[in-house]
């Protein structure tokens, strides 16, 4: 029994698939918990399925109609008297409704409270708080915009240049960047016309262009007794369409007083929503230093090892004590950044055909190991691979005392790592580790757009 | 492979086990795709089963609160003594049952209610209610309602849904289909509008009365919608009934429903409709619109007035090209608020003619068109813009319904002519014509009929007995194709080019016989593109078209129309 009173979850039940129910699997034989998997008859030999003392099918291999299946997932739950759901990352793990079924049906949730993960959920609420609590956002229109002539105005007001935006817009369409005044009006003219062409929609919003920015997160741990921590930051620049590709921790770009800073923010953002358990805050940083609030995760992140590194903290498992009730185990002067770690993930998919997932059985694999070398995944050797789910098979993580050296590291790793009957995206993490410009730590968002573009 | 290969590692003994208690009341199960939903979901998707969108049939407070204006409703005769006429045994018990389990006196609740800002009486069934069957209250409320309407002159709307007549109250409950009916009638020569709204189940005596009776007939989807009711018709004919049979969709196939309206676009229609019968808003003539006319022809320089001789032929190819502008274009461009009506509430909708009511700078008319379609499924879902005699007949209800409303009619024209073939002989396709001539003729509201492509013979005439008819520049209007007019008096329809020269089918060239009365110029080439020029264009003339006839008499618009035609 723990200080408030409360007792440590006897059996907790994953509801996830692949490499991360496997990551929560194994925290929980750590510390004794018995565990329950849920698979979908396309996930029967899943390490996760095996893995996991007891193991209940949810479904055919749609994801609507099992990891995705409320109602299912809450009858194994009960059938199988788990008193916890660690959802993971992905499927259920930020539906607000789910975790308030959870709730309703006396399930305890490993994650934060409905009401903030709807709260976070929507954008324009979620900058709301923000900016309420004082968290720098991306200067831009607070309202809808029609006009060129209301567009311009918000534009000076703004400052140049601006992302000109369609309300219904995605993957670049509706979408301009104007530089100054003189080419405002065409650009908005052009984003304005995509927009009514594409979606029937003539809603605009102007935001600062923030150029060459990079993509910093902070991981946040919240318990219910009040206390927020800050365990630094991740750099997840290297992207692909807006997907990460690679991760490190700490940022090259980061100064130990920017940190602190930055830190402090995220620290605040979470205290002011009542944020309890793990979370992740983004925020767009330009070059100049200046940082700006993007969204908040209210999960745990796929790429949540690197942080695991540098700061030897298990986050899986500090999730499950908070959601018991549990204090933090660490306070924030006792949390130290050592080292530096990187993360590659591998996804079956073809780099040649656009990245298409590339499905199928693995027919001969081969893991790297040695110091400080970390391979989270849920395949094995003549493991099929099924068609339904996310095309990410294997995470590798190397930590060592330097980033020079952890790049020598990954490379070598990468180098080790072999994985056959199915096509990866190995050789382009290769590439990626092997650019110059990546060893010399100048990266921004548009990095891969930049040198992978065919 | 590698199951029952890990070893175990927790070391506790379950002495507890967690015992989730779920609370009762979370989830139902969907009576149509039999899943488990959750509650508060249901209820926050207008009671529609977010996994497979079947309707769940609402009680009539909540179908209230989903249409009116918040707290609006002021509800009329909610008190009314058990009626039991036959003395039935067990029924005044039974009604109290019903009344105890509903909180409601009767299966249908009325009253006084605004929409969208626009007053209205409603009428709700509530089918909790014993099937809301109809006996003398339900009867009576209803009549009581549209009496109170036609004397305030307030629209009505009632949601229908019911198992028919009740069965208790035997003849007197027969009674109630003509008692309704009656007042309805009344109320319709009152000039004043009542909507109907279909919804799970309708079906027997009040199909078979008001039901059936709006000038509008709106259904949700899904919803069973007939007299005898499904398992009765299998029992009698000994048949199997086919998928589908007597849902609202087949009703609106054979051309009894005017639209399908899902349940959470309900009030945005309804508000609608309403304001479409609420008389002109802001007629004006809109000064900046010439405007940016000029600026548009300015814009296109000197291009406009370039030599436009041309042969016949030339004419007859550009009004059949499959670019070319069809009613739906002109329909989007001219008009705001468009509802399309369906059916001719005899046999069939018919898909080559597109009608319904809209607003034209805020004056509510009804606007019918002709359209061809424009991908090859469209084209036959339309039939190439061939009009079958349900389509006359459609064209012809709107009209009437029209002249009820007050409302002027505009036709756009654009037919290769009337659907030839078996099914339009044995329904009449002659006669439907015939009938469209003979009832045009009459009509008490001004009507302008513009042919927009082609205009081709009786099919086109059949909406042109108007007061004033109009033509696209390069638009043709013939007594029938320059092919089949080479092939009757030349037996060689390859004449086609030569007999358009001798047809005089040309915009011009009737403007000239004074077949047609004003000729629309086109941008060139006409289509999508260069839409907002054109109907910038024909704007401007239909704004004087409506300054013209305006506030003409019924008298004086129905004797210039006779005029108009006796002079041939």
């Amino acid at each position: 029994m723990n200080e408030a009173g409360e007792d440590m979850f006897q059996k907790i039940l994953v509801a996830n698939r692949g490499e991360i129910a496997v990551r929560i699997i194994r925290a929980c034989r750590e510390m004794g918990i018995k565990t329950v998997a849920v698979y979908s008859e396309a996930d029967k030999e899943a390490l996760h399925t095996m893995l996991a003392d007891e193991a209940i099918c949810i479904g055919p291999a749609a994801s609507s109609e099992s990891y995705l299946d409320m109602e299912r997932i809450l009858s194994a739950c009960v059938t199988m008297k788990a008193d916890a759901i660690h959802p993971g990352f992905g499927f259920l793990s930020e539906n607000a409704r789910f975790a308030e079924l959870c709730e309703k049906c006396g399930i305890r949730f490993i994650g934060p409270s409905a009401e903030i993960i709807h709260k976070m959920g929507n954008k324009s609420e979620a900058r709301k708080t923000m900016m309420e609590a004082g968290v720098p956002v991306i200067p831009g229109s607070k309202n809808p915009v029609f006009t060129i002539e209301e567009g311009l105005k918000t534009a000076k007001e703004v400052g140049f240049p601006v992302m000109i935006k369609a309300s219904s817009g995605g993957g670049g369409k509706g979408m301009r960047i104007s530089e100054s005044e003189e080419d405002f009006e065409i650009n908005f003219q052009n984003a304005q016309m995509e927009s009514i062409k594409g979606f029937s929609d003539n809603t605009m919003y102007i935001e600062r262009f923030i150029e060459r920015p990079r993509h910093i997160e902070f991981q946040i741990l919240a318990d219910r007794h009040g206390n927020v921590v800050h365990l630094g930051e991740r750099d997840c620049s290297i992207q692909r369409r807006h997907q990460k590709v690679l991760e490190e921790a700490p940022s090259i770009a980061i100064s130990s007083e920017l940190r602190a800073r930055m830190g402090e923010t995220a620290v605040r953002a979470a205290k002011a929503v009542g944020y309890e358990n793990a979370g992740t805050i983004e925020f767009l940083l330009d070059q100049s230093g200046n940082f700006y609030f993007m969204e908040m995760n209210t999960r745990i992140q796929v790429e949540h090892p690197v942080t695991e590194a540098v700061t030897d903290i298990d986050l899986i498992k500090e999730q499950i004590r908070i959601a018991a009730g549990e204090e933090l185990s660490v306070k924030q002067e006792e949390i130290n950044i050592v080292g530096h770690a990187i993360e590659c993930r591998i996804n079956a998919e073809d780099p040649e055909k656009n990245f298409r997932p590339c499905p199928g059985t693995i027919t001969e694999l081969h893991l790297p190991g040695g110091r400080g070398i970390r391979v989270d995944t849920a395949v094995y050797n003549n493991y099929r691979i099924p068609a339904n789910y996310d095309s990410m098979i294997l995470k590798l993580i190397v930590h060592d005392k330097d980033r020079a050296s952890a790049i020598a590291k990954m490379r070598s790793a990468l180098g080790e790592l072999v994985i056959e009957g199915v096509k990866t995206n190995l050789d382009f993490q290769y590439e990626i580790i092997n650019n110059p410009d990546f060893e010399a730590g100048d990266i921004d968002t548009d990095f891969i757009s930049k040198y992978f573009t065919k | 492979m590698l199951k029952n290969m890990f070893k175990k590692t927790y070391t506790k003994i379950d002495t507890k086990y967690h015992t989730n208690t779920i609370p009762a009341d979370l989830w139902r199960k969907c009576n149509k795709c039999g899943k488990p939903i959750y509650i508060e979901d249901v209820y926050e998707n207008h009671n529609i089963c977010p996994k497979c969108g079947g309707y769940f049939r609402i009680s009539a407070y909540r179908r209230i609160n989903m249409i009116a204006d918040a707290d609006s409703f002021e509800e009329w005769d909610c008190e009314m003594e058990i009626s039991n006429p036959l003395q039935f045994p067990g029924y005044e018990k039974k009604i109290l049952a019903a009344r105890e389990k509903t909180n409601l006196n009767e299966a249908i609740v009325t009253g006084r209610v605004q929409i969208g800002g626009y007053p209205a009486v409603l009428g709700v069934c509530d089918a909790r209610f014993l099937m809301s069957s109809m006996g003398h209250n339900v009867g009576e409320k209803i009549t009581r309602a549209v009496e109170r309407a036609t004397k305030e002159k307030l629209p009505v709307i009632l949601f229908a849904c019911s198992g028919g007549a009740r069965m208790q109250e035997g003849m007197i409950s027969l009674m109630q289909m003509a008692k309704t009916s009656a007042a309805l009638k009344r109320h319709h020569e009152a000039g004043q509008l009542f909507v109907s709204v279909l919804t799970d189940p309708t079906t027997g005596g009040v199909t078979a009365s008001f039901a059936m009776l709006g000038d509008i007939i709106l259904a949700e989807p899904g919803a069973l919608i007939g007299f005898a009711g499904p398992r009765v018709i299998e029992q009698t004919i000994g048949q199997k009934l086919p998928e589908g049979f007597q849902t609202a969709e087949f009703l609106l196939e054979h051309g009894f429903i005017d639209k399908i309206v899902k349940r959470e676009e309900m009030k945005k229609i309804l508000t609608n409709i309403l304001k479409l019968h609420n008389g002109r808003t802001e007629y004006a003539y809109d000064a900046k619109c010439s405007q940016r006319v000029t600026s548009v022809s300015q814009l296109k320089g000197t291009r406009q007035m370039k030599a436009r001789i041309r042969s016949a032929w030339d004419s007859v190819q550009l009004s059949r090209k499959t670019d070319r502008l069809a009613a739906s274009d002109y329909i989007g461009a001219l008009f705001d608020d468009f509802i399309e009506f369906h059916g001719d509430r005899y046999f069939k909708d018919d898909g080559a003619i597109i009608g319904g009511i809209a607003s034209f700078r805020g004056i509510p008319v009804t606007v019918i068109g002709q359209e061809k379609g424009k991908t090859t499924k469209d084209n036959i879902f339309r039939n190439f813009g061939m009009p079958s005699p349900d389509g006359y007949r459609k064209a012809l209800r709107l009209m009437k319904q029209a002249e009820a409303f007050n409302r002027p009619i505009i036709c756009l024209i654009d037919t290769p002519g009337a659907f030839c073939g078996i099914e339009a002989e044995e329904r009449g396709q002659g006669e439907a014509i015939a009938r469209n001539l003979f009832e045009m003729s009459s009509l008490k509201v001004p009507i302008l009929s513009i042919v927009i492509g082609e205009g081709g013979s009786g099919g086109a005439l059949a909406m042109a007995v108007a007061n004033e008819v109009w033509m696209m520049e390069n638009a043709i209007y013939s007594i029938l194709s320059p092919e089949g007019f080479a092939s009757i008096l030349w037996k060689d329809s390859k004449k086609a080019g030569e007999a358009a020269k001798v047809m005089k089918i040309t915009a011009s060239e009737l403007k000239e016989l004074g077949v047609i009365d004003r000729v629309i110029p086109e941008e060139e080439p006409a289509n999508r593109d260069t839409l907002p020029m054109i109907t910038e264009k024909l704007k401007q003339s239909m704004t004087e078209f409506f300054e013209t006839w305006f506030d003409r008499d019924a008298e004086d618009i129905v004797n210039n129309r006779y005029d108009r035609f006796r002079k041939f």
